[in-house]
């Protein structure tokens, strides 16, 4: 079991320094941030000096390993926008991302599971087809569309929700409806597909047998089974919602860290995009391997096949 | 010999008018809040005088927190702020200004003339090497006393110094000095019309009135600017009243913003022109070589449908890419949309049936307008395919000179004539692919002419001659158009000539209850 563990948390170092390297390296093949950082027509002597004051100037490689010696001090650099370390950028929008990303997850899950069960329980029929219709409207709707028309509504024809900023719990109800509806789809999607393959299975056959009501069957031992994917694919996608909720973030002016990414990412703040990467990778990392662990814990055959 | 400028003793009388009009006792405490719908993302650089760069956003920032000796103002481009006057030396090279007395910075302490070489000394923006290598010293001889001394006659010193850099904005030497740089970035002092509350990075800033400001106190006592990318959402926050200006605003939004009672669309015109420039022009083989082809693409654009679409008519056509505010503009024609004549000029250039023109690049922020412009190219058999492409490639591509066939461009750098004509239209400018010697001959002339009729003249030629050879075919200087909420009194658009933000902030109004 220790060797197991032990090449897991090897795998994941590896992962997080590939992914380290690709997004230093990506995000320097759009261009040269001091170009943005300077006014049009800024003199080839304005521009570089903004390259030595971010150490621009200096070879990728060499960018890489001051990059990375500071990584492992826990410093994530300072934003060339902001003029402000990351990290202290990144933890003043954590409190927002969570917020929203918690509300969103919730409504996603308080509409996507009872959606998928109820098609599920009812396939090929009525409830399936408007639960089939849900997910696709959901997966194929962009959010930035539908939060225009959140907005269009319940601001400004209802006047209902205030329509943009944080600060309220009204303030939160459209971002968090805009950014759960096409997670809520997929959720139900998958919801529908595990309960689909657990209500096929041997003892869902042998309970009905016993003459259990078909709610007890379905809410008792169908249920709790067809949940652990759901959950796990849940647990990802919150962090998703908390790193990346770029468009939501925008569309509503919400101060999250999917702004910031944007934002880092629209002036080329290099320091802000490996930043708020490398945290989302690591959390994914993190979760991932917490997720192997306890499967190989709860089955032997897991960690005797790795 | 010794000059001092009239225009000082101008305003010093306009702002007795002022006072006496004030009823000269004492005003209204300042009551209210006044919140800003902005379209870009706010950062602590433009809160610091010395790192401005040469774009109109900061300023925004600056004509709230902080003050300078000159700044442009209702009153002109160089409108005495914390100088009350100043003098040029009879050879041009020694500037002195006179401090104002008794004015102070928001945590008190008096502004003196070491604080203007202070902050001189320490800015860092755009031009300031260039500035710095100019001066042979800054000092301050006496008390209340700001003295240049320039190693040559250099006539714009004043417009870099006050309006194309950062570099006269003050800032207070003894607070930077304790707090260090990084303490004036998260609690900026200045000595502007508004004190500095709070700023959450990227999202927004809350100032709040300096009642002992020298010109006036402000009227409103709090002011909130707060960034709100998505224009969209710009919109329905004002007419829900979450904010009472919202920039940026135009086409069909702010047509249907006039539409609803209580709200209104103004603006203000900046000083950013657009253009069509024509890179292939000093090639023979080119068809943009022929006068008439490039005159044929400015007779294309509907410059009046294009106007109305996006800033509802509020965009000035001044037939120039130098902005109508600059000193030395010269007017010219109003461009006309004339799709036959473009067509018989093109006919005359050999091209009866038009001509594959290639691409059209532009700035992607830019694209709708680029596609309005095109629409015209095209229909007058301009065939060219448009090639939008994000800033920064944009003007990378632009100075390093890869652009072919035709370029839309806009500049919004402040200054005055020569300085945008050093970029755009002599040779070695940044962003000149070739250029005419006779203009070029004429650059170095004007430069260090120290009569200002004569260089005046000089210029306005200069201006003919690139207006004649159709160097460009400008398109507009555009408008900031804005939507304004029922609460806004005074919205402060367009009183300072070719600033496109709501200004003087002190000057702002709301509507009494």
């Amino acid at each position: 079991m220790k060797q197991f563990i032990a090449r897991r948390i090897g795998y994941s170092l590896l992962s997080l320094l590939l992914l380290s390297l690709t997004i230093f390296l990506f995000i320097r093949l759009t261009g040269d941030p001091a170009s943005l950082l300077a006014e049009p027509g800024a003199s080839a002597a304005d521009i570089a000096a903004i390259q030595k004051k971010f150490g621009l100037d200096q070879p990728v490689w060499y960018q890489y390993i001051y990059f990375m010696g500071n990584l492992l001090r826990g410093d994530l650099g300072e934003s060339f926008y902001y003029q402000t370390p990351v990290l202290e950028l990144y933890l003043s929008r954590l409190p927002n991302s969570l917020l929203l990303a918690s509300v969103a997850m919730s409504f996603s899950l308080l509409l996507g599971i009872p959606t998928g069960i109820l098609a599920a329980v009812r396939v090929g029929r009525f409830w399936d087809t408007v639960g089939k219709f849900f997910a696709l409207l959901g997966l194929s709707l962009p959010s930035f569309l539908v939060g225009l028309l959140l907005i269009l509504f319940f601001s400004v024809y209802l006047e209902w929700l205030p329509s943009s900023g944080s600060g309220g719990f009204l303030n939160l109800l459209m971002p968090a409806f805009a950014l759960g509806w096409y997670f809520a789809a997929a959720h139900m999607r998958l919801t529908r597909s595990s309960m689909l393959e657990v209500m096929g299975s041997e003892y869902i056959k042998l309970a009905r047998l016993k003459g259990l009501p078909e709610f007890k069957v379905i809410a008792k031992h169908a249920f709790k089974n067809a949940l652990i994917p759901v959950m796990t694919l849940a647990g990802i996608n919150l962090i998703n919602m908390i790193n990346v909720a770029v468009v939501v973030e925008t569309v509503f002016a919400w101060p999250g860290i999917g702004r910031l990414l944007y934002e880092g990412i629209s002036f080329r703040d290099f320091p802000i995009v490996q930043g708020v990467v490398i945290i989302g990778g690591s959390m994914i990392v993190a979760v991932n391997l917490l997720v192997d662990i306890v499967y190989a814990f709860v089955d032997p055959r897991i960690r005797l096949e790795a | 010999m010794n000059h001092s400028y009239r225009v000082s003793r101008r305003s010093m009388g306009l702002g007795a008018t002022a006072l006496l009009a004030t009823g000269g006792s004492v005003r209204a405490a300042p009551e209210g809040q006044l919140t800003f719908g902005l379209h870009v993302t706010l950062t602590p650089q433009w809160f610091d005088p010395a790192d401005t760069a040469g774009i109109v956003t900061p300023y925004l920032f600056l004509y709230g927190l902080h003050d300078a000796l000159l700044k442009a103002m209702p009153g002109g481009n160089l409108t005495p702020s914390l100088a009350k006057s100043w003098t040029v030396s009879g050879d041009g090279l020694r500037y002195e200004f006179v401090m104002r007395d008794g004015v102070r910075f928001h945590n008190g302490d008096a502004v003196t003339a070491e604080d203007a070489v202070f902050s001189f000394n320490r800015y860092r923006g755009t031009a300031a090497a260039d500035m710095k290598d100019r001066v042979s010293s800054v000092g301050s001889p006496a008390p209340g006393i700001v003295r240049f001394q320039l190693k040559e006659p250099w006539p714009d010193f004043l417009t870099y110094y006050s309006n194309a850099t950062g570099a006269g904005w003050v800032v207070p030497k003894r607070y930077i000095e304790t707090v260090g740089e990084d303490g004036f970035r998260k609690a900026p002092i200045g000595a502007g019309p508004y004190r500095f509350v709070s700023f959450k990075p990227g999202v927004e800033l809350t100032m709040d009135a300096n009642e002992q400001y020298w010109r006036k106190s402000p009227s409103i006592r709090r002011i909130v600017l707060t960034g709100i990318p998505d224009e969209a959402t710009r919109l329905a926050a004002l007419r829900r009243g979450e904010i009472d200006i919202a920039y940026q605003i135009t086409g069909e939004l702010a047509r249907s913003l006039q539409q609803i009672s209580g709200f209104s669309v103004d603006a203000a015109v900046g000083s950013t022109p657009f253009w069509l420039y024509f890179p292939d022009q000093w090639d023979e083989k080119s068809p943009w070589h022929d006068v008439r082809v490039r005159r044929a693409a400015a007779y294309a654009i509907d410059y009046d449908g294009l106007n109305q679409a996006v800033t509802l008519g509020y965009s000035h056509l001044t037939g120039s890419i130098f902005p109508e505010n600059f000193d030395f503009f010269k007017a010219q024609p109003k461009p006309v949309h004339d799709r036959a004549k473009a067509k018989q000029l093109l006919a005359e250039a050999g091209y009866p049936d038009g001509f594959d023109a290639g691409f059209f690049t532009c700035d992607n922020s830019f694209s709708s307008i680029g596609e309005i412009v095109l629409d015209g190219l095209v229909a007058a058999g301009i065939r060219a395919k448009l090639r939008p492409l994000e800033r920064a490639a944009f003007f990378k591509g632009y100075g390093d000179r890869k652009f072919k066939d035709v370029v839309m461009a806009a500049a919004g750098a402040l200054g005055n004539v020569p300085i945008r004509m050093q970029q755009f239209v002599v040779k070695g400018g940044t962003y000149a692919y070739g250029s005419y010697p006779e203009i070029d001959a004429l650059f170095p002339l004007q430069a260090t002419e120290r009569d200002v009729a004569k260089r005046t003249a000089l210029l306005h030629r200069m201006q003919d001659m690139v207006q004649e050879r159709a160097m460009f075919a400008p398109i507009w200087q555009i408008a900031a158009t804005v939507g304004i909420g029922p609460r806004v009194g005074n919205a402060g658009l367009g009183p300072i000539k070719g600033y496109p933000w709501a200004g003087p902030y002190e000057d702002l109004t709301l509507k009494a209850k």
